[in-house]
């Protein structure tokens, strides 16, 4: 085991299983970097939190969980104007933040080598939308490589520095969920030295200033920096013909979408036709296409999302005067992830040939099978705060599900842990789309809609990300607004990193530079500003109702930490202490007797450790608190409108042996 | 080439990437060996459905492994294309069934985690008996167990029911990976006395 980090220490010849992420951010460390941020977006985190965590470790590295995109790119580009090699990394959508300053990257290049780690979320299991950030680049011009598997994340990360200081420009380096988070082995390289690594700012006005015609100049020097890149890609090692025998068919594809290409390739056997793989999917050249397209009469273009690769591959096409078929998104569905299935499926359509038995009866089978599943959505961990927080919103407007009372109230949603609350049981949100559109979009509601009464959501790190100018846009302009300010002290979501309100690291020691959010927000011009524990629920709750009479704009801070990390620090705290027992201790319990399950916990609730458990001699169904689960939060004892639920003591083993039977003993 | 692909399924919080990246890691002695697949982490720790691939990749010398038609896997594992399936979650295994074929072997575990719908009283959660019966429609090579139950009651703790079904993985499906290889992953990491004792007791089920 000799290396005990392969991370930092890994050279030539040693081999792994890392992630994804975790294989671009070696790559950057191979390719010599001193600079690293990112605003931490799913799937993209780890890229920018493997480097974080070893930063002790490793000479000259800088790294920043910066509070927005925007601020991230451009930390990115100081650092490259100062000689040194940067990496920034976002989700997708984190692009649309950082627009502005990609847009001037190209006008202004780059100086030590730029690259930009996108992590895109098709089907968005982790989004608000499923942009292709690809098209961004048709007008940055910003250069985009596409990595299929878990090497070329590596080694394509650490070219694309070189690539980038040849030719000025910042790369894209595109990956898509399914790589981010694909784990599997990697073959590393050596590590540049690190001693050098230092900073040295040269003025540049030429280049660095855009003002009138020095922008015109600017972009005049771009388009040419394109064209000499395009001729660069003609011959490169990033894209890749595979000739086929005498077939005058062929397949163009790319990143991930490529390895599922080859793969249905091999599970359908078909081996004989002309491939031609892009590391570069931006430019393109046309000389490469022209070449490809050779001896052909038919081509697909296998991609995801909307066809960003046949519209380029078209037009150019279309110069070329090619005289074959161009197919693409007839064969490869727009929307959605595109999966193996959707290719082996697809190729085989377009080639007419007849899918595999096994696979096609598998798809059918499962066709008939999945409706008749219960559908499963996520929710909060057991004693997150804001489940309390929504409940008592919820009962503050007067929902409720089992007495199925709608609200009047109009919720204003946004991204985070807390977005979670759209889904039932809560359904306690109206609309829902980027960071801080809650806040906007909510007080010209409450300008043009007097008869309803507005509430806006924010969670802490998106707070600071882009919503201080929000909060402060709406008391200028005089909205009428409930905002609720969900401070859990972390950017929990995306692997908890840090936000100005992290009080406490997990390992206990205190936050240097803590902001204290209610005089921030005072300081905006917030009369009406309250801070409290969500976790009290029914005060909370009357607390929103107070609120929601009173004119302007209003904030209530729900301010409780991340459950999550309050148990990990705890852990952590007591491991160094003596005799803690991870499973004893005075739990809650709901007492059979008493319970009328009138479904305040069981729905209203809807604590996941509430759970129904048959009663073996009656057949009965009843409401029990699985001790094994349960964080004490102590939320359902609280709202239990019978008195049913009180606090015992417990062993976990005896509970779990005996369950069935009501046994715990009463304190 | 030969190929052997695990899917493992379940919710959020119950160890499921870790199971992945023990078995992944477990593949590394050989050169003419590669192993990949991907995760879906978006119900992480909030109990919504996640799943893991493991795609153990065997070439039949080097000039397969530089052929570029043969060496480039996807990180998923197609429809029916699964050797072996493990679900931490009964409801989740019928979620993971399209992974099947008739040859696949499937283990999952009995204790259920009833999803909101159900909650809500709009739906209602499946018997054992169903999940086993649409199963059976196809493969024969079912082996259910209570991981939670025998986790509980060794370890006093439900942390290590994810090793206990990957013991029981290698006890009933033919793995082209040795036991000890696991269990030299297991020793390296962290809670490797707890997770050697699991792993072997799924190797008894």
């Amino acid at each position: 085991m000799g290396k005990s980090n392969l991370f930092i220490n890994g050279t030539k010849g040693d081999k792994a299983i890392v992630l994804g992420n975790e294989a671009i951010a070696r790559g950057a460390l191979e390719a010599g970097i001193g600079y690293a941020s990112m605003y931490p977006g799913t799937p993209a985190s780890e890229i920018i939190a493997v480097l974080d965590k070893n930063k002790r470790n490793i000479e000259n590295l800088y790294t920043e969980f910066s509070l927005n995109e925007h601020i991230s790119l451009h930390g990115a580009i100081g650092a490259s104007w100062s000689g040194v090699r940067s990496l920034c990394a976002m989700k997708n959508v984190g692009l649309n933040v950082a627009s502005e300053p990609a847009q001037f990257l190209s006008y202004t290049g780059i100086k030590a080598g730029l690259v930009l780690a996108i992590g895109s979320d098709p089907g968005a299991p982790s989004s608000s939308n499923e942009q292709d950030d690809r098209w961004y680049s048709l007008h940055t011009y910003m250069p985009i490589m596409e990595p299929s598997n878990i090497q070329e994340a590596k080694d394509f990360t650490k070219d694309a520095f070189d690539v980038s200081e040849k030719f000025s420009f910042g790369i894209v380096l595109m990956a898509p969920s399914r790589l981010c988070h694909n784990a599997g082995a990697l073959y590393f390289g050596d590590l540049r030295d690190r001693a050098d690594i230092k900073g040295d700012f040269k003025k540049d006005p030429e280049n660095y200033l855009n003002l009138f015609n020095m922008a015109v100049r600017n972009h005049t020097k771009y388009l040419e920096r394109n064209e000499l890149l395009k001729k660069y890609l003609i011959e490169s090692k990033f894209n890749k013909i595979i000739n086929g025998s005498s077939s005058k068919i062929g397949f163009i594809s790319s990143g991930v979408i490529y390895a599922h290409l080859i793969e249905s390739l091999d599970i359908l056997g078909i081996y004989e036709h002309k491939i031609l793989k892009l590391g570069f999917t931006f430019p393109l050249p046309n000389e490469l296409i022209g070449r490809f397209f050779e001896g052909l009469d038919k081509v697909v273009i296998v991609e995801e999302a909307e066809g960003f690769l046949e519209f380029q591959i078209k037009k150019i096409a279309y110069e070329l005067g090619f005289k074959g078929e161009i197919y693409g998104k007839d064969f490869f569905r727009q929307t959605g992830e595109l999966t193996i299935d959707d290719v082996i499926s697809g190729v085989s359509r377009f080639l007419e040939k007849p899918l595999p038995v096994f696979f096609d009866s598998a798809v059918k089978t499962n066709k008939e099978l999945r409706d008749k599943l219960p559908q499963r959505s996520g929710t909060f961990c057991i004693g997150c705060p804001h489940r309390a927080t929504f409940y008592s919103i919820l009962k503050a407007v007067g929902f409720s599900n089992t007495k199925g009372k709608e609200r009047d109230v109009v919720i204003a949603g946004d991204i985070g842990c807390y977005t979670l609350g759209l889904l039932p049981p809560y359904n306690a949100m109206d609309f829902l789309t980027c960071m801080n559109a809650g806040l906007g979009i909510g007080q010209a509601i409450s300008i043009f809609d007097k008869k309803k009464k507005v509430i806006a959501l924010v969670g802490d790190s998106t707070f600071y990300h882009s919503g201080i100018p929000v909060l402060l846009n709406a008391v200028q302009n005089g909205a009428d607004i409930l905002y609720i300010i969900l401070d859990n002290s972390w950017t929990a979501m995306t692997g908890h990193q840090k936000t100005p309100s992290t009080q406490k690291d997990i390992d206990g020691k205190s936050s240097p530079n803590v902001l204290n959010l209610k005089d921030l927000v005072k300081s905006l011009g917030v009369s009406y500003v309250k801070s409290l524990d969500p976790n009290s629920v029914k005060r909370f709750a009357s607390q929103i109702k107070s609120a929601l009479k009173e004119p302007g704009v209003k904030v209530l801070i729900a301010k409780r930490e991340c459950i999550l990390q309050e148990v990990r620090r705890n852990k952590i705290l007591n491991k160094n202490g003596a005799g803690f027992a991870e499973t004893g201790g005075s739990l809650y319990e709901i007492q059979k007797s008493r319970c009328v399950k009138c479904n305040e916990c069981f729905v209203e609730l809807a604590c996941p450790a509430i759970i129904l458990k048959k009663d073996e001699e009656t057949d009965n169904d009843y409401y029990y608190i699985d001790t094994a689960s349960c964080v004490k939060c102590g939320v359902c004892y609280e709202i239990c409108p019978n008195s049913a639920i009180r606090k015992v003591e417990f062993d976990l083993k005896t509970e779990f042996k005996l369950s069935g039977k009501s046994l715990a003993v009463t304190l | 080439m030969k190929k052997f692909n695990i899917a493992i399924v379940g919710l959020g919080g119950q160890g499921i990437i870790t199971m992945g990246t023990v078995m992944k890691n477990a593949a590394l002695s050989s050169d003419l060996q590669d192993v990949s697949g991907s995760e879906r982490r978006g119900g992480a720790q909030r109990e919504g459905y996640v799943e893991t691939f493991v795609k153990y990749i065997f070439y039949e010398n080097e000039s397969e492994m530089k052929d570029p038609r043969k060496s480039m896997h996807s990180p998923m594992i197609e429809s029916g294309g699964t050797d072996a399936l493990i679900s931490l979650e009964p409801l989740e295994t019928l979620r993971g069934a399209c992974y099947l074929n008739k040859n696949s072997i499937v283990i999952f575990n009995k204790t259920p985690h009833i999803p909101i719908s159900v909650r809500m009283g709009q739906t209602s959660y499946p018997e054992i008996s169903f999940i086993v019966s649409e199963l059976r429609r196809i493969t024969e090579n079912i082996f259910f167990y209570d991981f939670d139950a025998i986790s509980i009651e060794n370890f006093n703790s439900l942390t290590q029911k994810n090793i206990i079904a990957l013991g029981a993985l290698f006890a009933k499906a033919d793995i082209p990976i040795d036991v000890t290889a696991i269990e030299n992953i297991l020793r390296t990491g962290k809670g490797a006395e707890n997770n050697l004792k699991a792993f072997k007791l799924g190797l008894k089920l």
